[in-house]
């Protein structure tokens, strides 16, 4: 198998001159910086000749010393290899132009637009440069930039001036603050750029055809998002999504906490998962302080992990049971009541429903509480007899069989091309699990399958849910049989964290797919920049074109199984 | 306007029932009246105590999660907590329901579509913010997209503080908006 330094040197050969500043550590993760000029070639030849497909990614970070910015390209690969190549790119501040990726890589679509609209990057050859998650006053304010006057800000609603419209809407303008206008910050002319609205109804060429709205809010979805679907009679012809409904600028704030202050804000970006996140944000910042949970820590972070994971996928498979017809309504109740016995234990463990804030760099904040053993297995046993009734009690029946089975398929090549990850790739055979991949904690040594199914649709990815779940149990009672006792911190954890400059990325495997925070540092107390790299991101990038061409009603029972959080999509 | 006008009765029946009256307004006005009137009616006597007591058992509340506490509203609808026992119940749409909770953070960008929600919801209806988002921006308060004044934009009644507030939390919100409504002390007055 190929290593990461096996690749670089291929790479220095092919492109002599280009490669600056490359560094393989740790082992998987290749380190490099690219000429501007030069990124599309590479990432060319990294796709074609070393199995790089899986586009993962982009970074953006102000590095307003130098007057520069960086864009981090995260490139991996689809199971030819387990090296993660972060090829940087530098650009100026004055005139900041990056080529665009998106001719090699589809979904790099997304990651693109955002830095656009957060650092006012360009990105030649990219297709449709628009808004993705601002409203429409901010962008052209660049909020991310470190000189953005508008933050902190404490008086949107106070300046908030209410219209109502001839037909009867609600609007409302939120105008600069005094600051901005005398930093000169407010952007002059803003970027020009069809609306929303307008791109739908460019789309509308015959009079049969009508745009329907799904949202911004739907039944049982947590979280607001908007998919406008185009149809002509049954069929979906174009699917538009518009997120960023609650996008709350978690990347910017926590540039401005501290390292410790982060950890519950990486809770409130995706509170279904808000263990996996504390462990992707404590794992990188642990990678810049160099240090290692002792083994019991590790442990108690795989137990929590995996009855999180247990909970997220009932909520999840309840809320699409719901939302695809209301006679299986009963599996919901009897998912949530399920869910509450493993929300129990973790609450006996961290103290709180949901957004524990559990995960400290070097170890975890307290120990597992006495009877916690027991209480757990009979909690998993109880889950375990439970899953297998559910199985049993929809995946079986012939009505969902008919109603699920081949909707919104989705072919290992096409899953794998739209950058989706964790459950829905791997319901389109391709074995693609951080836990395997990347293994972090103690996963290399335990003992779980990665499910898989072959037919990609609907239907198959609520089942890798399910028997998630029981591998999931699986995992939980070794821990518990194995677990040592010893310290549940890390020797020398520094009283105020303050890692030595430089970069880490550090991947988990979310309840929902790949996870991975990028975390760069000066120095200070402060992150100089946080990135999430959410899973739910790729699914609703996904979502449009796999939602071409289907009936209305399967709309939602495509959607409703990709299991998505807009917490994360939006930040 | 008299009875006789409409059926033949006796004059001397019009004019004894002219006399009759109803919290002191004549009582043809009561038989023979807008929707308004009998509302002003009914708010001056006792019998609105006995709707807001209705209405105060029947809190059928929006399922619109929009943050963390969005998650805990769902399990709050579930059996466990069994919100119906109290009369609570979620549904899906804002045309069905009494209570809007704002369950989260409102930004920029929602703040439009959650007026829309509220102004579709027929009367009488209230309002909660759960959670420390909605009640003053939370952790997010300094960030440049959130609204941290929700009460500017709605009648708040009940404020629910917590991050997340657990269930039970919710059930005890609810509780005191039920004693407000009984109360006759709510922010719009029903
Ligand atoms: S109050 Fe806390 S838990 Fe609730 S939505 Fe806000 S951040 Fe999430």
């Amino acid at each position: 198998m190929k290593t990461a330094n096996d690749v670089l040197s291929a790479l220095q050969s092919a492109f002599p001159g280009v490669i600056e500043e490359a560094k393989v550590a740790p082992e998987r993760q290749l380190w490099a910086t690219v000429k501007p000029e030069r990124i599309v070639e590479v990432c060319k030849y990294l796709r074609d000749n070393h199995g790089f497909d899986h586009y993962s990614g982009a970074v953006g970070v102000d590095r307003i010393d130098e007057g520069l910015f960086e864009v981090t390209e995260l490139l991996a690969s689809h199971g030819a290899h387990k090296v993660v190549a972060l090829l940087k790119v530098k650009t100026p501040r004055a005139n900041p132009r990056v080529k665009s990726l998106t001719g090699l890589y589809w979904n790099a679509n997304w990651y693109e637009r955002e830095i656009w609209e957060m650092l006012g990057i360009d990105f030649e050859g990219h297709p449709e440069l628009y808004p993705l998650l601002l409203p429409d006053e901010l962008v052209g304010a660049w909020p991310w930039r470190k000189d953005f006057k508008g933050y902190p800000d404490v008086t949107t609603g106070e300046r908030a001036i209410e219209t109502i419209t001839p037909d009867g809407y609600t609007k409302y303008h939120i105008p600069p603050t005094q600051a901005e206008i005398e930093a000169g910050t407010v952007p002059a002319q803003r970027p020009k750029y069809p609306t929303f609205r307008e791109r739908e109804e460019m789309e509308i060429k015959e009079t049969s055809e009508m745009i329907l709205h799904l949202g911004p809010q739907h039944a049982l979805v947590p979280g607001p998002f908007l998919l406008d679907i185009l149809v002509d009679g049954e069929r979906v012809r174009k699917a538009f999504l518009d997120v960023g409904y609650i996008h709350k600028g978690i990347e910017k704030i926590m540039e401005n906490r501290t390292y410790v202050q982060g950890i519950p804000i990486t809770d409130r970006l995706c509170y279904m998962a808000a263990l996996t996140n504390n462990e992707a944000y404590c794992g990188a910042v642990e990678r810049l302080l160099g240090i290692e949970p002792p083994e019991r820590a590790q442990y108690i972070r795989v137990i929590t992990q995996e009855l999180s994971r247990i909970q997220s996928h009932l909520l999840g498979t309840a809320e699409f049971l719901t939302l695809i017809a209301s006679p299986v309504y009963s599996p919901f109740l009897y998912m949530i009541i399920d869910r509450e016995d493993v929300i129990s234990c973790i609450e006996s463990v961290t103290g709180a429903r949901i957004n524990h804030s559990f995960v400290r760099f070097g170890g975890v904040r307290n120990d597992l509480p006495d009877g916690f053993k027991d209480m757990t297995l009979d909690a998993l046993k109880m889950v375990r007899e439970k899953t297998e009734e559910y199985k049993e009690l929809f995946l079986s029946d012939s009505i969902y069989k008919r109603r699920m089975e081949g909707i919104g398929v989705l072919s290992p090549s096409e899953a794998r091309r739209l950058g989706v990850s964790g459950p829905p790739l791997r319901a389109s055979d391709t074995p693609y699990d951080m836990r395997r991949e990347d293994p972090y904690l103690l996963y290399k040594d335990l003992d779980f399958d990665v499910i898989t199914r072959k037919e990609g649709d609907s239907k198959a990815r609520i089942e890798v849910r399910l028997d998630e779940i029981i591998e999931s149990c699986y995992i939980v009672e070794q821990c518990l049989d194995q677990i040592p006792s010893g310290p549940i911190m890390a020797d020398k954890v520094p009283k105020r964290i303050r890692p030595d400059p430089g970069e880490a990325y550090y991947r988990v495997e979310d309840h929902r797919g790949e996870m991975g925070f990028f975390v760069v540092s000066d120095g200070t107390d402060k992150p100089v920049k946080v990135k999430a790299r959410g899973p739910v991101y790729a699914y609703f990038q996904a979502l449009p074109p796999l939602l071409e061409g289907v009936y209305i009603a399967d709309v939602v029972a495509i959607a409703g199984s990709m299991d998505a959080c807009t917490s994360e999509v939006d930040r | 306007m008299g009875i006789s006008d409409v059926i033949p009765v006796p004059v001397a029946v019009d004019e004894e029932l002219e006399k009759w009256t109803i919290w002191g307004r004549p009582l043809t006005d009561v038989w023979f009246t807008t929707t308004e009137k009998i509302h002003e009616i009914i708010d001056m006597g006792p019998i609105k105590n006995v709707l807001n007591w209705g209405r105060k058992n029947s809190l059928w509340f929006l399922m619109q999660p929009m943050g963390c506490c969005g998650v805990e509203m769902l399990v709050f609808g579930c059996p466990h907590y069994d919100c119906d026992r109290f009369g609570i119940f979620p549904r899906a749409t804002p045309r069905q329901v009494d209570v809007m909770i704002i369950s989260g953070y409102i930004t920029r960008k929602y703040l439009p579509a959650i007026k829309d929600l509220w102004e579709e919801m027929p009367e009488p209806k209230w309002v909660m913010a759960i959670g420390e988002c909605a009640i003053s921006g939370g952790p997010f308060y300094d960030s440049y997209n959130i609204i941290n004044n929700t009460d500017r934009f709605f009648p708040i009644d009940v404020y629910v503080p917590g991050c997340p507030p657990r269930p039970e939390k919710f059930i005890e919100g609810f509780r005191a908006l039920q004693e407000k409504i009984k109360q006759r002390k709510d922010k719009r007055g029903y």
